[in-house]
Formats: C-alpha cells, structure tokens, sequence
C-alpha cells in the first residue's frame, strides 16, 4: 500500500528532539538502575514530574525509550467499611437487634436501634435472603434458621481488607464494593529505559547544534564538516504518491491497431458527427431502414448539414433509385425503388458505423491493392445493458484491389482472431445492406460460447460504383468492445469507459 | 433479428418427414436462420432480415428438403392461367397523393382441400410479421387477406369522403362510420395518419360497393374476414411505393404455395389502362449470373455443374447461360436483385470454415495516422507526468452541461437518457464528472486524457467538426492557474512552439483565473482554475486546475495542413 514509511529512506523526518526530551534522554543513559519508575527519575534528574511524563511519551513514539508497565491493585475500607467494621454489619446489628428483642422487631423498634433506613432496608434484604427473617412486618426470626453464626463472610472479607491483605474472596469482594464498604484501586508504575535506538542516537555534546536539512549553502560553505546530522525517524509518515498507468482499454486497443499494421492495413479516421450521406446512404443503406429511425440513431439539435460534391451525390442517389448512373446505360440494379430524398441525406447524425469511414477513404479513389483500418467511436439509441452501450468502439477494416474474394476477408478473419490468441472460429452466412455476400465470424469463449465478433462481406457494387471503385472491396466492422471485454475480463462493456481514478492508478482491483 | 415460432409437426409434414434435433441444427448452422429453442411441438427460429422466408412452416421446409437432397430447384407452383378478366383492381388516382403503390394475387386451394386452420393461422402471424419488417410498421407496405368466394370483382381502391364510409371493423360486431371509427378505434389511432387526410379515406370496395377494409387500418369483418373452409383468397398490399408492397407478397405467397396452393393474376387498372398484369407478384425472377462476377467475389472456380447443384440445392431455378447462368427465383426471395445476391447463395449454399480462407499477402505498409502518433505520443507525455487515464464518453449529462454555465455542446434531438444528452465540446465537460465521481478517494487528484470533441461549426459538411483535445485537471492543496500553465508549457515545449499567454473568460473557471494560449496566432488552448461554485456543487474539497489543449488545431501548425481523413 502507498503511504508505508518503511523503505523510504530518502524522504524520512530527522530524528528531532525537543530540549526536555533531549534532557530525559540524557538522564535516562545516565541512569544505572534500569528500568527506573517515573517518580524516581524525576527526583534524580530534577525534571517536573508532568514534564518527564510527557517527554517519555514523546520519546517512545519516537522508539527512543521502552517502557515496562505494572498495574498494582490495592483494596481499601470506605469510611462506610470502616464504621461497619468498627460498629457491625447492618445485618449484624439487626440480627443482634432482634436477639435483644425476642426475635420480633416493629418497624419503629428498628429505627431506635441505630439503623438508618438504607442500612435497615439493606440489612432485611440480606437476611430474608439467607432464609433468618420471614416475610412481613414485624421483623421475625425465622425459627428454622438456627443461630446466627458468630462471624459472616463479609466480617471476614471486611477485617482482611483492614489488615491489608491480599488472598480475598473476589465474589464477596465485588459485594462489599456494590455496597460501597470497600473500594478498589488500581494503579499502572511505569518503568523506563532508553531503547537501543535511544542508547545508540548521538546527542551532541552541549551547545553544539546539530545539522537538520543538507543546504546548497551548507555543501557550498563547508559549514557541515565537523557536525553531526540531526538523524531521521526512518518510520515517521511520508507524502503520498499516485502513480499513473496507462488506461488499459485503450492500450488493448492500440495493441490491435499494432496488429492492423503489422498485417499491412493504414489507419484512418472520420468525423464523429456526419451526415447521413456519408453514414447511410453512400453505404446503400435505403432512406427508410428502421436503424435510421430516430429509435435508433441519434440526431442532433440546432445544427444543420451541407449536402456532398453534386457528382457523388447524383451517383449514389441514381443507385438508390435505381437508375443508371450518370453516364451509363443500365442501372446496377433495382436500387429502392423509392425517391431518393436530399433533405434526408444531409441531416446531421452521430456516426452509427465507422464503415462510414470507410466510405469517405474509397471516394479518395486509393490505388489499389489497398488495405485501411479504422478504430473509432460510434453511437448508437440502444438500450443499455452489459453487452450494450450507447456509444461503443468498432474496428472498421477494407481490403479491395485485383483479386480481392471473399476467401481472403475469412483469411483475414482467421489472421485476426489469432493474433490475440483465439483458436476456434466459425463462420456463418449474416445480413449487411452494404455487403453480399455476407458473412459473420464467431469465436468460442470459454465462459460465453460461441460470440459474434467478425462480421463482415464484399461491398456491393451500388456501394463501390458510385464511389468510382472498380476493384472489389472486403469489408468489416468488429465490435471491438466486446472482443476487448474477452480479452480483458471484463464482464460489462461500460467498465471500458473507466474514470475510477483508484483503479486507474492500479491501487484496487 | 426477426423471429417466429413454427409448429414442428407442421414444418415435417411440408418436409415429408421430421428430422433430428441435431441435423436440424446443423443445417440451420450454417444458414442464415437460427435455432432459438425448442420443445416438442415449436421451433423458435430467427432469420438475417433478408430472409423472412425462413421464418414461415412453408419455407423452412422447402429450404431444408433442398438442405437434405429430398427436393431440388424451385418448388412446383402452380398458376390458373385462365384467370377472369373481371380479378382486377381499379386505382383512382385520388390515392396517388397517399398511398399510391398495390398490388395483389389470387390463391387458390387444390381441389381436395380448403383453407385450414394451421394455414390461416401461419397466415395472419406472417402478415403482422411483414407488416413489422417489409412494411416498417404499414408504412411500406400493409398486406390484407380476404375470402374471395364472398367478394365480387373487380376492386376499387379509392381515397373517399369519410362521411360515406361504414363497415363493420374486424374486431366488431356493428357497422360504424368511418368518422366514428378514425376517432375511437385503437387502430385508427396508431395507423389512421396513413389511411387518411383532409375528412378523406382509403378504402377497397368491391363491385357491390361492399367496403372490404379500409387500408392499411383494418379489414372489414363482414367482406374482409378469410375463415376456415375457404377456397379462394384475395391477397393485397397497399403502400407508399411498389418495391415493398411486391415484396410483402411474395413473402406472403410462400404460406400458400409451399401447402400446395395456386395462383391467380390480379390485375391492376388505372381508368383505361392496365398498369400491371399481375403475373409479376408470383411470377419467378430471371436474373443473370456471370462465371466471372462469380470467380471475382468468391476467389473460387467451381467445377461444372457444382454452381447449378448449389443453386438448386438453395432451391433456386439455374440453367446454363452464355458466360454463366440464368437463375429463376421465386417470389419470397426479395433479397434476390442482382447477380451479386446470386452469388451469395452459390457461396454460402455450403459451410465455409475458416480454413477456406486465405490471409493474402500484404502489398501494402501498414502504418498509423502520423496525427494519431502524435496524439499518442500527448497522451505518453501525461502518463509521464503522473496523470491517471481515464477513457470517458463523448456523450455528457444534461447536469454535467448545465453546472458549467455559458457551456454549449451540441444537444442530443433525441437523447436517449438524461445521462446521455448532450456532445461534448471540451473535455472539461467530462473531467467535472470524473471529479465528481471520485470525490471518495481523496487528494491529490491528477487526471489527463486525449479524446474526441464535437465543436459546432456552420461551414463543415455536418455542421460541426471532431476534435481531439488533451486534457488534464490537477485537484490538490494550492493547485491554480500556475499549475495548469505548467502542464502546457511541458507539453509546448516537446513540440518546440512559442506561445503566448492571453487572459479570457471560459465557462466553469474563476474569472481573471482562466487563459487562451495562441501558437501562431491560432488559439489551441484554454485554462484557468475551476469555479468554487462547480467544485462545491460536486463536492470536491480542494482548488482545481484544468488545462485543455486542442491537438486538432496544434497538428496542423507543426506539420502543415493534414491531407488525410
């Protein structure tokens, strides 16, 4: 744990000591018979009594003196004890009361017999329990009962404390204190004498002043040659430190990137916020897919988007429509079949695929071979659970030239998946608007099963066409949060968004 | 995805025969449905959003006969050629303005058979599934299934006056009128504003004038309501444009003519003149493949006949064509538009396992955005001065916004939480969070970050431009301004720049505390002390510098303007 002293001996307090401490110290080395009582040293060393206490407490937080502690118990008669034992017991006296009376006593006749009414009630109470007095007023030996013995327990208990002695009844003891005769008091004698740490600590001689802190100055004038430093309480408390580490979601992540370039990919990025152009139409996503909805996708207040090139834009829209493209005979295909809307394409939206990155870096027309990647935030309207969040991380990944098949993107899959140590894969057909075919790579889990992780495919041609490529193009978008949370243990994707600064400085798990 | 639950006996017997848990799953494996659960009498199946097919008794069935050699190549469908001239629907064009796309089909029953109630009731859950999926809630698309036998053709569908509307709706028992029903009726109340405008509804009425629903609402029960028993059914669909409503049927279709059914053209008329004959609804789809758009994609040359035998076993119609083949492909498959779909299915009529695949050798050098290298190398240099990392949400609280006032993110239209409101236009935003959400862990506190922005800006194509800031809050005993300056300078002095200092006000911080930092004239940085009243309302007991720098203006000054994405 930060924060322990031991081991920090550079930033260790010198060992500081107060002139009285210093005098206690002294006196205590001095001191031949050891350990020595407080009371003793004081009168040796002539120091106050309440200034010794405290100059020893002082001195034994800085493990400069060790103490040994006795604790003595004495027992001693209260002035009530002392009348009883002088004048009887209550009990005593009323039995002896009764005697005189014929074994009957009114109520009245008690009081004249010197008892005062606590001692009177106490007294009845202690006879009628030991079965000598029956219930009920007048006061009546209980003929059963037999004679009064001639010295109680408490007679006993009460003359040994007088005499000082100390084998006692505890049980009959702790009575006679409830009944406040006796009192008992209990006294701790320390016993002190310097540790070796004490014994061992210079103490300069008097007068000279020992050297605190090592200045420029001093080291510049020489001034410390012939002194002694003042030493250091090597345990005392020390500034805390916080170290840093690096985040280690986002480490993860730049250990895929690292893999991404080792497999020949360059990176590159877009914006956060696009327009549905860039983020679903060029991508052939129709204008009315329920992932566009405003259930699905997050749109933005206040702000409004600009429209792309015109030329980009009549092409992808001829392809939704399903004309040719500009320039062409025939149509790529059916297209939507509806009225490509322009007010749509230019409504800001958060970005809810990074394939929309992948769509601004073909419509740069790359020469190919190419191969690109992309590892960016996204956000989607999900709801929110362990295995969903709102804003998530994708892997956006292309490879497109001559003789790209769909074989070199499960390839590619397999190259992935190995590179940060999974084994088992499977692949199954899947859906994209964007791509067909389709595919989608699933790694076994040793805790989750079989996970999706790859999905990915060719990019159609109303894809590519209209973004002038003429090669074919393998696409993917992992969702690297989930991958990240296999690979990390973690168990709910939004502990990726980590902000516990404990956590983050590795000081809990 | 989509998903249904089919009855079992129901899908063998369509088969031919049941097959076991474990070659069921093992088809289903490797197609694009899933097996969800299962128990002795239901399969829960869900299916890619391409192919509802699989999602209906009939076409599971006809997929896994070709999965298991018992069937091959399109089914048999069954078509009356001799259909009556009067199995028509008229459009007015009074609907073009509302709902101006439809199309419809005749099934019917083989002669030793009628509607059952298996079929009706597969019918009717498949139509509410299409209206969910194809018809996107009946606004694409709405299909209605009437009993013929009852109706007399030709149909009309109209956009009406409300006040001459009655019928009885499905769910009732009395007739109502149409302004009765537009007010009161659940139904009308969800989909009435597709049905409906200006006191004017859509209806199909038969020749008698007899109102056979009012779409896409409700049928009407007296001549829209298909029962047990019937022989003839008229299938239509209504909507905003063509593609959906043709595809929602022939989705439909697969109910019918998997069980044996025929099918008989509808056509539809507009005044004089035949817009569309009908054929088209059930008619299979001839699409060309080329070998070579094959090869291309797949990176495989399949032997001869294997791509037939595939696309048979798909149960799909190949036959050789020059320089490929040409496929017939029924109705219920709409994902099915180009030979590039064709292609899918030749690929993925088999497993592919990830042996198949090829890691292709690079041509290329792989490398990182020399920006991202040098906002790793920011986030490198905070680590080195000892500030945790924390990896924060671009998407910040409407209370995080709010306690910072004069801050203006950009706010969600739609946000989806309270928690997730607003984008962040600085990093400070997210950082008082931080702060607040680690106020138990004492001081000091030291924090950086390198991480996205969204700064509002009128010129850029989305309205707004992303931003990579660096930013750091130092929380300790006698932190302030100088501390915050400290941190820049360090950061200034790595990238060799000379800055000027110059005093500003930026919301969240002391006034007279807070500082803009200009290299070369171009302001790319802010700091300042927070403001007593944020740190007291987040309870962070100590002064707190934050310091934020904008990588994104800074690169560009270093280097020269970044040509890249």
């Amino acid at each position: 744990m930060p924060g322990a002293s031991d081991g920090a001996p550079d930033g260790a307090a010198p060992v500081s000591l107060s002139g009285p401490e210093r005098s206690v110290l002294v006196a205590l080395r001095a001191t031949e018979a050891l350990p020595i009582e407080e009371d003793e040293l004081a009168s040796h060393s002539g120091i106050p009594l309440d200034q010794l206490r405290g100059s020893l407490q002082r001195l034994r937080a800085k493990h400069l003196v060790v103490v040994e502690e006795e604790h003595e118990t004495t027992r001693r008669l209260t002035p009530r004890g002392e009348r009883a034992l002088e004048v009887g017991l209550p009990e005593r006296r009323l039995l002896a009361a009764l005697e005189r009376q014929g074994g009957t006593l009114t109520l009245e006749g008690a009081s004249t017999e010197g008892l005062d009414e606590e001692e009177r009630s106490a007294a009845i109470g202690i006879l009628r329990r030991r079965g000598w007095l029956e219930d009920g007023v007048p006061f009546r030996l209980r003929a059963s009962a037999g004679a009064p013995p001639t010295l109680l327990p408490e007679e006993v208990v009460l003359k040994q404390v007088a005499n000082g002695e100390e084998e006692l009844d505890e049980a009959i003891v702790g009575a006679l204190e409830r009944r406040t005769l006796v009192r008992t008091e209990r006294r701790s004698i320390k016993r002190w004498a310097p540790s070796d740490e004490g014994r061992r600590l210079p103490l300069a001689a008097d007068g000279a002043e020992m050297l605190g802190a090592l200045t420029p100055g001093l080291l510049a004038s020489g001034g410390w040659k012939d002194r002694s430093f003042r030493p250091y309480d090597v345990r005392a408390p020390v500034p805390y430190l916080s170290g840093a580490r690096p985040n280690r979601y986002a480490a993860w992540l730049e250990e895929f990137e690292e893999l991404l370039v080792g497999l020949g990919f360059e990176q590159a990025e877009g914006p956060v916020l696009e327009t549905e152009f860039w983020n679903d139409d060029v991508l052939f996503m129709p204008q009315d897919h329920p992932a566009r909805s405003i259930h699905d996708s997050l749109s933005l207040a206040g702000i409004t988007g600009k429209l792309p090139p015109a030329d980009l834009l009549a092409r992808v829209a001829a392809a939704h429509e399903g004309r040719p493209l500009p320039g062409e005979a025939t149509p790529i295909g059916p297209g939507w079949g509806d009225h490509y809307d322009l007010a749509i394409a230019a409504r800001p939206v958060l970005r809810s695929q990074t394939t929309s990155v992948s769509a601004r870096f073909l419509a740069r027309h790359p020469r190919p071979p190419f191969r690109m990647f992309s590892l960016d935030r996204n956000f989607r309207r999900e709801e929110v659970d362990a295995r969903h969040g709102i804003e998530f991380t994708q892997c956006e990944g292309i490879l497109g030239g001559e003789g790209t098949t769909l074989r070199d993107l499960v390839g590619m899959f397999r190259a992935l998946a190995e590179g940060i140590g999974i084994r088992e894969m499977k692949i199954r057909p899947s859906y994209f608007p964007f791509t067909e075919p389709s595919i989608e790579g699933y790694v076994r889990h040793p805790r989750l099963g079989w996970i999706e992780i790859f999905p990915g495919g060719m990019l159609r041609p109303e894809v590519l066409r209209p973004l002038g490529v003429e090669v074919p193009v393998a696409a993917w978008g992992i969702g690297i949060g989930r991958l990240a949370m296999v690979a990390l243990g973690v168990n709910d994707i939004r502990e990726l968004f980590e902000d516990d600064l404990a956590r983050l400085r590795g000081e809990e798990g | 995805m989509p998903q249904a639950i089919l009855q079992r006996d129901r899908v063998w017997e369509l088969l031919g025969g049941p097959l076991s848990d474990s070659a069921l799953e093992e088809i289903l494996s490797v197609s694009k449905a899933e097996l969800d659960a299962q128990d002795r009498a239901t399969l829960t199946v869900s299916a890619t959003p391409d192919r509802l097919d699989l999602l209906t008794e009939g076409g599971l069935a006809l997929y896994l006969a070709g999965a298991t050699d018992r069937a091959k190549g399109l089914p048999p469908a069954r078509v009356v050629e001799d259909a009556a001239e009067s199995l028509a629907i008229d459009v007015d064009p009074s609907v073009r303005s509302v709902r101006p796309a439809i199309s419809a089909v005749v099934v019917r029953a083989p002669t030793d058979r009628t509607l059952d109630e298996a079929t009706l009731a597969e019918a009717v859950r498949f139509q509410e599934l299409l209206h969910a999926t194809v018809g996107r809630e009946r606004r694409a698309a709405s299909i209605g299934i009437y009993p013929l036998e009852r109706l007399s053709p030709p149909f009309r569908y109209a956009l009406e006056p409300t006040r001459g509307v009655r019928f009885v709706p499905l769910d009732g028992s009395d007739e109502v009128g149409a302004d009765a029903f537009f007010r009161d009726h659940p139904h009308a109340a969800r989909y009435g504003s597709l049905g409906w405008v200006d006191e004017r509804c859509l209806t199909i009425r038969d020749d008698q004038g007899i109102v056979l629903s009012l779409p896409p609402i409700l049928n009407s029960r007296t001549a829209g309501e298909a029962r047990v028993g019937d022989r003839e059914l008229l299938l239509e669909s209504t909507g905003a444009r063509e593609r959906p409503v043709r595809e929602s049927l022939g989705l439909l279709l697969v109910v019918f003519l998997s069980r044996g059914w025929s099918a008989a053209p509808v056509a539809i008329r507009s005044g004089s003149s035949r817009i569309s004959d009908g054929r088209g609804v059930f008619s299979p789809r001839a699409i060309d493949l080329a070998s070579a758009t094959l090869r291309t994609l797949s990176g495989t040359s399949y032997p001869s006949g294997e791509v037939e035998r595939r696309l048979a076993r798909v149960r799909l119609g190949p036959r050789p064509h020059p320089g490929g083949w040409r496929v017939e492909v029924p109705p219920w498959r709409p994902d099915i538009q180009t030979e590039v779909d064709l292609c899918e299915d030749v690929i993925l009529a088999e497993a592919i396992a990830p042996a198949d695949g090829v890691v292709p050798p690079s041509a290329t050098r792989g490398r990182r955005r020399p920006e991202t290298v040098f906002r790793r190398g920011v986030a490198v240099d905070l680590l080195g001065l000892g500030f945790a990392a924390p990896y924060t949400s671009v998407l910040v609280s409407e209370s995080a916004v709010r306690r910072v006032e004069g801050a203006t993110p950009i706010r969600l239209a739609n946000p989806p939480s309270a928690e997730f409101a607003f984008v962040r236009d600085r990093l400070l935003l997210s950082h008082l969070e931080v702060l607040a959400r680690n106020t138990r862990h004492g001081y000091p506190q030291q924090f950086g970050e390198v991480g996205p922005v969204v700064v509002p800006e009128p010129g850029a194509e989305s309205g707004a431009t992303t931003r990579y800031h660096a930013g750091t809050m130092i929380a300790r005993d006698a932190a302030g301004f100088a501390d915050a300056a400290a941190v820049l300078d360090y950061l200034f002095r790595a990238v060799d720049v000379v800055t000027v200092r110059e005093p500003c006000e930026i919301p969240g911080t002391i006034p007279g505390r807070a500082a803009r930092v200009r290299v070369a004239g171009e302001a790319v940085a802010e700091l300042g002390e927070i403001h007593p009243a944020i740190l007291t309302a987040i309870g962070v007991p100590v002064p707190v510098a934050w310091a934020e720098l904008d990588l994104s203006r800074l690169y560009p000054l270093l280097v020269g303007p970044d040509t890249g994405l």
